[in-house]
């Protein structure tokens, strides 16, 4: 069984919980967000390459040959 | 282990269990939150007992942020390792808003039952100094336009603030303090009431997966941006 009245302590309890929820949601989209962007630009850049002359950079981008150091 | 250094193996390995740790992460939050609001208010406390179970992780995720930070720093600095160097720079935001939060929720917990918002005892400050270390790390890192330059300078500062963890852990022993000892982590027994163990674990492991989840997607999407600059360069090259 929930216990919500958290009286007298409300003032303190609720603002913890909604900070720290607010703030594990905030890391969460931006992380998802930044994710899908670098997605999709790399995704462009080598669907954008492959219709060029540039096919070895293209399929770096996706396996590099030299994974042993990133740029 | 030491083959997902390889950037490729890397992704390849962590691309099915990111969503897994996310998924993870969700559920155990949601348990965990459930359970915090079915344990009974403490007989000491009343319901700010409550505001342990989002203060504790967040305080010991801060601390291993920083640990993974620190070591990710070590082999960016010593082997001059890329993805180290990415590892390093995805934990230093994630360890950053968990130590503030562990700084915001103790405060709320320590008004009602200290009196007090805040105190300079030897906990508080060094988790204080922890937290500026975290934005030290940040602000230099965004203050060299040479990513390589920026990355080993942050990496120094990095491993001087590991100096700060065992500071950060023993300071309830080591001194007088108003805040509590570790009462979870006591050799023995725990000192905390059997009662609060479940939501209290749950909401560490949940917060754990969460941080798992965040670094891993963070260390995924700097890789992601790093081919994307020298795709950049490169096709600006060949132009």
């Amino acid at each position: 069984m929930l216990d919500l009245d958290m009286t007298p302590y409300a003032a303190f309890v609720w603002p913890a919980w909604g900070v720290s929820a607010l703030v594990l949601a905030a890391l969460t989209a931006r992380a998802v967000i930044a994710s899908r962007k670098w997605k999709r630009e790399l995704a462009k850049f080598v669907a954008a390459d492959s219709e060029t002359d540039g096919a070895q950079v293209a399929r770096s981008a996706v396996a590099p040959k030299n994974t042993e150091q990133l740029p | 282990m030491f083959g997902l250094s390889n950037p490729q193996r890397f992704m390849a390995f962590t691309g099915p269990l990111t969503p897994v740790l996310w998924g993870l992460a969700a559920v155990l939050l949601g348990a965990g939150a459930w359970l915090s609001f079915s344990v009974p208010a403490d007989y000491q406390q009343g319901d700010t007992v409550r505001i342990m179970f989002v203060h504790v992780p967040a305080a010991t995720l801060g601390l291993g942020a920083y640990a993974a930070l620190g070591v990710s720093s070590f082999f960016a600095l010593v082997f001059r390792h890329a993805l180290a160097d990415a590892a390093a720079r995805a934990a230093a935001l994630p360890g950053a808003a968990f130590t503030a939060l562990a700084l915001f929720t103790g405060s709320l917990w320590g008004q009602p039952m200290w009196g007090a918002w805040w105190v300079w005892d030897a906990r508080l400050t060094s988790v204080l100094v922890l937290f500026l270390f975290y934005l030290g790390y940040m602000a230099l890192r965004a203050s060299i336009d040479d990513e390589q330059k920026a990355g080993r300078a942050a990496a120094v500062l990095g491993l001087v603030g590991l100096i700060n963890l065992p500071i950060v852990k023993f300071s309830v022993d080591w001194w007088n303090t108003l805040h509590q000892p570790a009462s979870f982590l006591t050799p023995g027994s725990s000192g905390l009431d059997p009662v609060y163990l479940p939501p209290f674990l749950t909401m560490l492991a949940a917060y754990g997966v969460l941080f798992a989840a965040l670094w891993l997607t963070a260390i995924r999407t700097e890789i992601r941006r790093r081919r994307v600059m020298t795709l950049r360069a490169r096709s600006a090259q060949e132009a």
